[in-house]
């Protein structure tokens, strides 16, 4: 048989492109000593996609704002930026991350940053159980330093807790304290079913309701786990027991995954009484403001932390707000992506000044274990970090509502708890097991703020109890 | 059967050559290419060896081997981690004894994979595919659902807990390069070694001829469930090596992708030749690391996508260019210098794959 010859040249001629290519990076370059290289783990896949442009958005409108770095695209986060120092030392966005939610992606897209890149600080990840991974990950590398951009799971910080890893934000269930007892209240529930995503960060999530819901004296009758992937939620809804057989629902699916979990539970059991759900962030961050919060107008539920539309009447808030939003155009600063990865960032530029732009131990050593961020409100607004370099962190339990005179589906504030702190006052702690499936287990027991959280009304907190 | 002799002895000194670099490769590449593209290479070639094996010699092409990988790492990560103050959270962290467990997992797989291929050894073509697919999703789900041994979580710390004759792998990372190496070596002497043996020649001939094997007495399906056994032997070595590398265990390290990517590795190597299964694994890493890196993150210009678009088109290029991959056209090459050049040695037209497999 003839070969034709071109068959022969071109695989051989794109194998020596690809080799040279290839081997070009095979040896090491030069790093300049006047850099600190770091960079930004999230996710551009997955149910998390759309926090790529947001998380990124998040961290250079805070090195713009602190370290005089500028955007390259006011439009596209993820152009980049220009200039920034810390420390007396040019800072470096070595490169953006790309993770899907999984471990394995988020552990290689870290290996490719922190080794290959050679990044000595990474701003990130996203999701639960890619900062169980990383924070596994940063344990045997303590040279490198992590600063969880918005991930919510217990372990990272509480079991695992290596020396170089930060989180400037609460976890899963540190974001849903005073939920259960909101609910129990004002609702009138005394049992419910929970539905969530099977990983850490939904486990974590569940572990905070639970506590307080529980704690105050309710029950949770059954507890289903659906596939983190997505897909047909059709059998996992008809697992919950039917509405007249609950007090309520607490949503804890994640991401874009919310919408079809709902309208599965939709198609199943009718139109939904918002009287009968609640749930996590999902219910109107990341997007679900406009598919799913709609349908749940009246629903309490978590967040991050920050305070949505009309914002907080207090200095400290109104001056985040005007500097993290003259950065880009289109992003919503009180977004708890955006304000969890701009507080690191604003920490990285505190701890590299500190350190005059060392990094590693120096850094670390140099990280502040306090700050002073927007919708911090105890402490005269100053946000602490526990011994595990955990935040303690003031935390505001939302409604969905429909905002008066136009009527668009907005949210506000139901309450405040000041000071959460990530063992929930001893009911979680390091030698602890894990949030998984079955545990926590649902028992009535006093929490911190038990009987304590406050009224919030038009943007002002009240010294009235919620009852 | 006619050998080309040239041929042989260019490959052998190439061969030689390739060892000699490996053996060097500490002191001749940067510390990431060690530890993230030739360890890694080496040890996704030994998961793509035992799918070549099967397939070159087997007639089998499984899309088991994924999941066979997967099962051996997961039940030594569950097996030797531990429950320790800042330690492991997710898995049984059964806490055995590294050796014991190394052994276990190893005899897990080769056990399951023997039932894999008992089950799978009356069935060819695209129903034997379909089969060995239906094994790799079942093991993804089966660890995905049953978070007592992991779930959706990563199981970490395998690269803590190794058996004393490995040492510690995790913060010395040539040393890890230096066993997987040794294992790939051991592999590919293995295969080669097995193909010559009674067992070897009547499975080549069972590939080939399945009926008239069966006819002469041959029990066809035990030899493929033996096939099949080998090559989960063969592929628990590349995941148990695999859980040290990575460190953790998630499912999607055995998941629909990781699948994919392995037949990505075997058919870019090629399907035919054993030596196909390493220089698919480097081209393929290589790529994948080079794409990475110099793709925008807003994708490709013009038609967008990232690193799965390109793959894409060079799986595409390679099927339509050179059917029996990068080994293939090297196969190619040779004979149009050997017409150029006149032939020295002839071969005759026509050779069967598994003489040249089993050169």
């Amino acid at each position: 048989m003839k070969v034709g010859r071109w068959k022969l040249l071109l695989p051989l001629a794109l194998l020596a492109v690809g080799a040279t290519i290839g081997t070009s990076g095979a040896l090491a370059t030069p790093s300049q000593a006047s850099d600190v290289k770091f960079a930004i783990m999230t996710d551009c896949k997955g149910a998390f996609a759309f926090g790529y442009e947001v998380d990124t958005a998040g961290t250079i409108a805070a090195l713009s704002q602190y370290a005089g770095a500028k955007p390259k695209n006011k439009k596209k986060p993820s152009a980049g930026m220009t200039g920034g120092t810390a420390g007396g030392k040019r800072l470096n966005l070595v490169g953006i991350g790309c993770g899907d939610e999984t471990p394995a992606l988020a552990l290689k897209e870290t290996r490719r940053l922190m080794v290959q890149l050679k990044a000595d600080i990474m701003i990130g990840p996203l999701s639960g159980d890619e900062s169980v991974s990383i924070a596994n990950w940063a344990k045997q590398n303590p040279q490198k330093t992590v600063i969880i951009g918005t991930a919510g799971a217990q372990d990272p910080t509480m079991q695992i807790a290596p020396k170089n890893l930060f989180r400037y934000h609460g976890d899963g269930a540190q974001w849903n304290a005073g939920l259960g007892e909101i609910v129990y209240k004002r609702l009138g529930w005394r049992t419910a079913a929970l539905i969530g995503d099977d990983y850490s960060f939904p486990w974590t999530s569940a572990a905070g309701i639970i506590a307080d819901f529980c704690g105050i004296g309710g029950r949770i009758t059954k507890r289903v786990w659906t596939p983190p992937a997505g897909g047909d939620y059709a059998p996992f809804i008809r697992q919950l027991p039917r509405p007249n057989q609950v007090d309520g629902y607490f949503w804890l699916v994640g991401g874009a995954n919310t919408s079809a979990a709902l309208t599965a539970f939709e198609q199943a059991y009718g139109p939904v009484n918002a009287r009968q759900h609640s749930g996590n962030l999902f219910l109107y961050f990341l997007g679900a403001n406009t598919t799913v919060a709609p349908r749940l107008v009246g629903a309490y539920f978590g967040g991050f932390g920050t305070f949505q539309t009309g914002g907080l009447k207090k200095a400290q808030a109104v001056q985040y707000v005007k500097n993290a939003s003259k950065w880009f155009t289109g992003q919503n600063v009180n977004d708890g992506f955006f304000y969890n990865y701009w507080n690191a960032a604003w920490a990285m530029v505190q701890g590299l000044n500190k350190s005059k732009g060392a990094v590693g131990a120096a850094l670390q050593r140099a990280l502040p274990r306090s700050i002073k961020p927007g919708f911090q409100v105890a402490n005269n607004g100053v946000l602490k970090l526990d011994s595990r370099r955990q935040a303690i962190q003031d935390q505001y339990p939302l409604q969905i509502t429909k905002a008066s005179g136009s009527g668009t589906v907005t949210a506000s504030i139901a309450g405040y708890v000041p000071n959460v702190d990530q063992t929930f006052g001893g009911y979680f702690g390091p030698n602890k097991p894990a949030p998984g499936r079955n545990y926590p287990p649902c028992v009535k027991r006093k929490l911190p703020w038990q009987g304590k959280i406050k009224v919030v009304k038009n943007g002002v907190i009240t010294n009235q109890n919620i009852k | 059967m006619t050998v080309d002799r040239t041929k042989l002895a260019t490959e052998r000194v190439i061969g030689v050559a390739a060892l000699v670099i490996a053996v060097l490769a500490p002191t001749l590449f940067s510390a990431f290419w060690l530890n993230s593209i030739l360890t890694q290479a080496l040890i996704l070639g030994i998961g793509a060896a035992s799918l070549i094996f099967l397939s070159a010699y087997g007639g089998m092409i499984s899309l088991a081997q994924t999941g066979l990988m997967g099962i051996a790492g997961y039940a030594l990560a569950n097996m030797v981690t531990q429950r320790v103050p800042g330690g492991e959270t997710k898995g049984l962290l059964l806490g055995w004894d590294p050796t014991v467990g190394l052994v276990a997992a190893i005899l897990l797989t080769v056990g399951i994979g023997l039932v894999f291929g008992a089950v799978a050894s009356r069935s060819y073509g695209i129903y034997f595919l379909m089969l060995t697919l239906t094994y790799t999703v079942i093991a993804f789900l089966f660890v995905g659902s049953v978070t007592l041994i992991g779930g959706f979580s990563p199981v970490a710390g395998v690269d803590i807990y190794t058996p004393g004759f490995i040492g510690d792998i995790a913060t010395d990372r040539e040393r890890l390069y230096y066993i997987t190496l040794i294992t790939a070596v051991f592999v590919y002497v293995l295969v080669r070694y097995l193909v010559r043996t009674p067992f070897g020649v009547s499975l080549q001939g069972i590939r080939d001829e399945p009926v008239r094997m069966a006819s002469l007495g041959y029990n066809v399906a035990l030899h493929r469930t033996i096939a099949f056994g080998i090559g989960a032997f063969i592929a628990a070595l590349g995941g148990v090596l695999y859980a040290w590398w990575f460190g953790q265990l998630s499912p999607t390290t055995m998941g629909l992708d990781a699948t994919i990517q392995m037949l990505v590795i075997a058919v870019i190597g090629g399907l035919r030749r054993i030596e196909g299964a390493w220089l698919g694994a480097v081209a393929f890493l290589m790529i994948n690391n080079e794409i990475t890196n110099r793709i925008p993150s807003s994708g490709l210009p013009v038609i967008g996508g990232t690193f799965n678009t390109v793959i894409g088109f060079i799986f595409l290029a390679i099927v339509i260019i050179s059917p029996d991959g990068l080994m293939g056209l090297w196969d190619r090459m040779w004979d149009a210098l050997r017409r150029r050049g006149g032939p020295p040695h002839a071969e005759p037209e026509g050779t069967e794959p598994a003489a040249v497999a089993s050169s």
